[in-house]
């Protein structure tokens, strides 16, 4: 990236930005349609990617007219909960991303850090929003999910804020490497321990979790993961009693 | 890569151990051939552990193999009971599950992922734990009938203190209430611990809870108990009145463990575990040992397959419509 | 003296062989389940609770009664060189800590953690001997009234304790509030965005979230280009392994206040020893000089938090030993222990088990003198680990971290979850959030709902309680003069800084 001062910089960085936002605003309509495609393959309860698509996209488009004519008629009817979800959680993310087209920012650490806790918390309010309210002087089941959720809307909107009016950092780097190693070799270890036990697990995980520095050297990562592996065989199991599977399953029965 | 390399031997022998777990024959013949998993739903420690361990420790020696406890807490126990319907039913997994795991849960859970009755073999019960209406010590009425006026009276001021929703604490005090007929505020804790600790500083009123805890409280005079929900009066709190003597006979509940195994477990691998399990009631340090924590031992003819099932469905009868409001 | 006459009837038992090599044994098994990321005390006692079956009971309790003392010595080991804190009471540790060993400093850092625990135990095991009784009216005076306020209290601690923005702080406790609502409502049972994931019914553990913040986040963040240099600067800069003279004299007073704070916060039961380490904490940043070296490898932020979470672990056995309710979920254990030989604790257990109690009560004495025996050779050993270089050692944590975190429940969606949140924290990393707060928000979300609606439940809606309730009210009064001594000198440097900018 070539980076020149200036106006012109601000604004392509404002735009990729915006578009984030965009994303993030449907990121968990994204998701769930991403999950969906699994019950194709009878993979997990759920809705079809077809229903997900069609429902996620009617209530976006037209959660905020029907609400708006239900609330001007007095209409007290219970919108479903992926129109909530566009209400509560896209429509105000959006909204902020439209905001940020016409803002310079002075700290994108700050500000994007902000908007995001923001989306976190408004995800959180939706997350909430079935659950019973106060009932009378006693808390409801919602009642602090709620309040809290309301107050980090609005600390992450003063930290977003904050991020308009002072100067500050920019975005810090992310590399992807070491995390995309580390989250496969943590996710092959949730996955694998059970089946294949201890041993061929913890080795394999050191082994892909290894991957993820550049440093690294084979050979010796290989000896040092067998070690270890050794270790927590004997470690764990025995020393501690934790009751763990130590070989494949197959291979014991 | 090399760990492209583990990657796929990891995939290739991830599908050779499922394939494994399908082709694997249930060996009835010599059972059993290798360590039994017992899952306890509730905390090590617990009453319903300690007596898991104490009928186990028995039963491991008639099948001449090891029991494994594996305590799995979570939501009630329905987490761990979730686990055991789902398990291999081949005779090695069971659980020990309980009047709130069993019977309790169906209405306080809509949405529970096992019914009692459909996913599990009933094998044996174990033993019941009474439970007591216990008070704090400055609570004004000196008897059971004076309590039945009082809180009748004071349904509004009253606080009552349990262990958490599905606690048998919980469970057993909205009995108390639907025959009652009152709505006194529920201040849930945390554990009977906690709730136990709130009765003794006098923060809350009165809360029904297993007799185990609140045997040294009550010696102790840091708190009272009206009675014992049982037939009969217990050999570890002589001086308590059961509630048919104390004037409230409706109110029976026991919190009873008892062992079952996943739906399809062979009659006879069933039938040899219920063997063993009887076997261990009837010997003479487990009966002792048992008779310690307060529990009651089942009688003979409750400690069949049969008699099990049908105090499954009798206790479900029997929840379902004092819990179901209340969820 | 009674109490004389009780303590040599104490020593006797706990010196027995037998008790002594028990008491050995959780010493050593205590700073090994410490160490470990991951593994908590609960799961290891759960775990060992069948071995102490075929023990005696006395020789039994001991042993358990070590591990989780020693857990707290070797909690602080993680803490200090890998960022990792094991326990809630250690999360504070790591603040300082871990400044201290990237300084080369995590010798005297680890030196002064072994020596602040040894003292505390030390006073608080002396503590129980004398006062436990009479002190046993504190955990009866707190209702739910007055621990609300004490959590209010503690999350204005959290707040103390930020090195940045105030407001990304206060951001980071919500935060981490709305992640302890997760699971199931204690009121109602109503499960609470857990979407239907069975494992979340019960929420977000506490080792899952720290290992993930803090451990996976940390890694991933020593990982990106560039970190390189500054890990090899840590490895050469190594200095000396103990502390030096005036380490010691800068270490004194803050051990001996957190031993105080300590060994009072411990004997409330839930919170208490947590609140206490970061109590701790924020009344030695209060009180110092120079406010600002905290968070950048203040010794003094290392021994207190660690003196006041050991007096702390000590003096929580206050409850079980005079009233025989266990406070925290590992007393729970010992309670079932005792339970399985027929012993059931209860307010006269002093009266009717002498040797226990006594012979428990001499035996955290002992236990504390091992232990300061066994950790302070062991600094040697944990530093020459730091030398190890770290393409090696990043994925033998990722290991241990996965093997702990699963031990906890045998659930391979903890460790998921886990993974999820190292992301989380190395997203808060680049966006300069502190994961400190977050945590501590997390540990006393639920006291702070629970206690409130406890509260509000008994008094039938009436907020005033908190008020009217003098235990409560001064805590809250605390609160809120910490908070504006807090918030005061930031928006005074906010102004500052506008004043100067517009000068330029």
């Amino acid at each position: 990236m070539a980076e020149t001062m200036g106006h012109s910089a601000t604004a392509t960085r404002n735009t990729s930005v915006v578009i984030g936002f965009c994303l993030l605003a449907i990121a968990p309509q994204i998701f769930e349609f991403i999950w969906s495609i699994g019950t194709i393959f009878g993979w997990g309860a759920g809705r079809g990617p077809a229903t997900v698509l069609i429902s996620h996209a009617t209530a976006l488009v037209t959660g905020a007219p029907a609400a708006l004519i239900g609330a001007a008629g007095g209409e007290t009817k219970k919108s479903s909960s992926d129109v909530l979800l566009a209400l509560i959680y896209s429509y105000p993310i959006l909204a902020v991303a439209i905001v940020t087209l016409f803002m310079t920012i002075r700290s994108a650490q700050d500000y994007v850090g902000g908007v995001i806790l923001m989306a976190v918390a408004l995800f959180a309010l939706w997350a909430s929003s079935d659950l019973q309210g106060m009932r009378g002087f006693s808390f409801g089941a919602g009642t602090a999910p709620r309040m809290f959720g309301g107050l980090l809307v609005a600390l992450s909107a003063g930290i977003a804020l904050s991020g308009l009016l002072a100067d500050g950092p920019s975005m810090a780097h992310y590399s992807w490497r070491g995390p995309l190693f580390v989250m496969v070799a943590i996710l092959f270890f949730a996955l694998a321990i059970r089946p294949l036990g201890l041993v061929v697990t913890a080795f394999a995980s050191f082994m892909i979790a290894a991957t993820g520095s550049h440093e690294t050297r084979w050979l010796e990562a290989a000896i040092v993961g067998a070690c270890l592996t050794l270790g927590c065989a004997i470690l764990f199991p025995y020393v501690l009693g934790l009751p763990m599977p130590m070989f494949p399953r197959f291979l014991i029965q | 890569m090399t760990s492209l390399r583990a990657l796929a031997t990891g995939a290739c022998a991830a599908a050779l151990a499922s394939l494994c777990a399908f082709v694997a024959p249930a060996a009835a013949q010599t059972y059993p051939t290798r360590s039994l998993t017992m899952i306890v739903p509730f905390a090590a420690g617990g009453p319903t552990d300690v007596i898991s361990r104490i009928v186990t420790a028995h039963m491991a020696q008639t099948l001449g193999q090891s029991i494994i406890i594996e305590n799995v807490v979570g939501a009630g126990g329905t987490t761990a009971t979730t686990r055991a319907a789902r398990a291999a039913n081949d005779g090695y997994t069971l659980i020990t599950g309980h009047m709130g795991t069993h019977a309790a849960s169906v209405p306080l859970y809509p949405q529970l992922a096992y019914h009692p009755e459909k996913d599990f073999e009933p094998v044996a019960l174990l033993a019941g734990t009474p439970i007591l209406i216990l008070a704090r010590k400055d609570f004004p009425p000196k008897d059971l009938k004076e309590f039945v006026t009082y809180v009748k009276a004071n349904a509004e001021k009253v606080n009552a203190a349990h262990a958490g929703v599905g606690s048998v604490s919980h469970v057993s005090c909205e009995l108390l209430h639907s025959i009652l007929d009152v709505k006194p505020v529920g201040v849930p804790f945390n554990g009977t611990g906690p709730a136990m600790n709130a009765l003794v500083a006098g923060q809350v009123d009165y809360m029904c809870d297993q007799i185990v805890n609140a045997v040294p409280q009550i010696n102790a005079g840091t708190i009272k108990a009206y009675a014992i929900a049982t037939p009969e009066r217990n050999p570890s709190l002589p001086s308590v009145p059961t509630t048919t003597e104390a004037g409230l006979p409706a109110f029976q509940a026991q919190a009873w463990n008892a062992m079952f195994a996943p739906k399809g477990t062979s009659p006879a691998i069933v039938a040899s575990l219920n063997a063993a399990a009887v076997k261990a009631l009837d010997d003479e340090t487990v009966k002792k040992r048992l008779l310690e924590l307060g529990s009651v031992i089942p009688v003979p003819a409750d400690r069949t397959r049969e008699a099990l099932a049908t105090l499954v469905k009798s206790e479900i009868a029997k929840w379902t419509p004092v819990l179901k409001p209340a969820s | 003296m009674d109490i004389f006459a009780n303590l040599a009837h104490g020593f006797v038992v706990a010196l027995s062989p037998i008790n002594l090599l028990m008491c050995l044994i959780g010493a050593l098994v205590g700073t090994l389940v410490g160490v470990l990321p991951g593994i908590g005390t609960i799961a290891t006692v759960a775990m060992l609770l069948p071995i102490t079956f075929g023990l005696p009971p006395v020789g039994a309790l001991i042993m358990l009664a070590g591990i989780y003392y020693g857990a707290q010595y070797g909690g602080s080991t993680t803490s200090i060189l890998v960022n990792i804190p094991g326990e809630a009471t250690s999360v504070v540790t790591a603040i300082d800590g871990h400044q201290m060993a990237k300084q080369g400093r995590a010798g005297p850092a680890l030196a002064i953690a072994a020596i602040g625990s040894f003292f505390a135990g030390c006073v608080a095991t002396i503590l129980i001997a004398v006062l436990g009784a009479p002190l046993t009216k504190l955990a009866l005076a707190f209702g739910p009234a007055e621990y609300f306020s004490l959590m209010v209290l503690g999350l204005i601690f959290a707040v103390v304790l930020a090195k940045g923005s105030v407001l990304k702080a206060i951001a980071m406790i919500v935060f981490g509030l709305l992640l302890s609502m997760v699971g199931s409502d204690i009121e109602t049972g109503a499960s609470r965005m857990a979407f239907n994931i069975p494992e979340l019914a019960d929420g977000l553990g506490f080792a899952t979230v720290a290992m993930g913040v803090f451990g996976f986040a940390e890694i991933i963040r020593n990982l990106d280009a560039g970190a390189e240099m500054n890990r090899d600067l840590v490895q050469q800069k190594i200095t000396g392994l103990m502390p030096t003279r005036k380490d010691l004299i800068d270490s004194t007073p803050p051990i001996l206040r957190g031993t105080v704070l300590g060994s009072i916060l411990g004997i409330l039961p839930g919170g208490g020893a947590v609140i206490a380490s970061f109590a701790a904490y924020t009344l030695e940043k209060k009180l110092a000089k120079n406010p600002s070296r905290f968070g950048r490898g203040a010794i003094e932020g290392v021994a207190a938090p660690e003196s006041a979470n050991n007096a702390a672990a000590q003096t929580s056995f206050i409850p079980l030993l005079t009233l025989g309710i266990p406070p925290n979920a590992v007393m729970a254990l010992m309670v079932g222990a005792m339970t399985i030989h027929g012993i059931v604790p209860g307010p006269q257990v002093m009266q009717k088990q002498p040797d226990l109690v006594w012979g428990m009560i001499a035996s955290m004495w002992i236990g504390n003198l091992m232990l300061i025996i066994i950790n302070l050779p062991l600094v040697g050993i944990w530093v020459r680990l730091l030398r190890v270089p770290y393409r090696l050692m990043f994925p033998s944590i990722v290991i241990f971290c996965a093997i702990g975190i699963y031990s906890v429940n045998n659930a391979p969606v903890d460790v998921i979850l886990a993974g999820v949140f190292g992301l989380v924290g190395y997203w808060l990393i680049k966006h300069d959030f502190e994961p400190a707060p977050l945590l501590l928000g997390m540990v006393l979300g639920p006291l702070m709902e629970e206690n409130l609606r406890r509260a509000l439940l008994i008094s039938r809606g009436d907020w005033s309680v908190f008020l009217t309730r003098p235990l409560s009210a001064v805590l809250l009064a605390v609160a809120a003069s910490l908070l504006i001594l807090t918030v005061l000198p930031v928006l005074r440097a906010k102004r500052d800084e506008v004043f100067t900018e517009s000068e330029n």
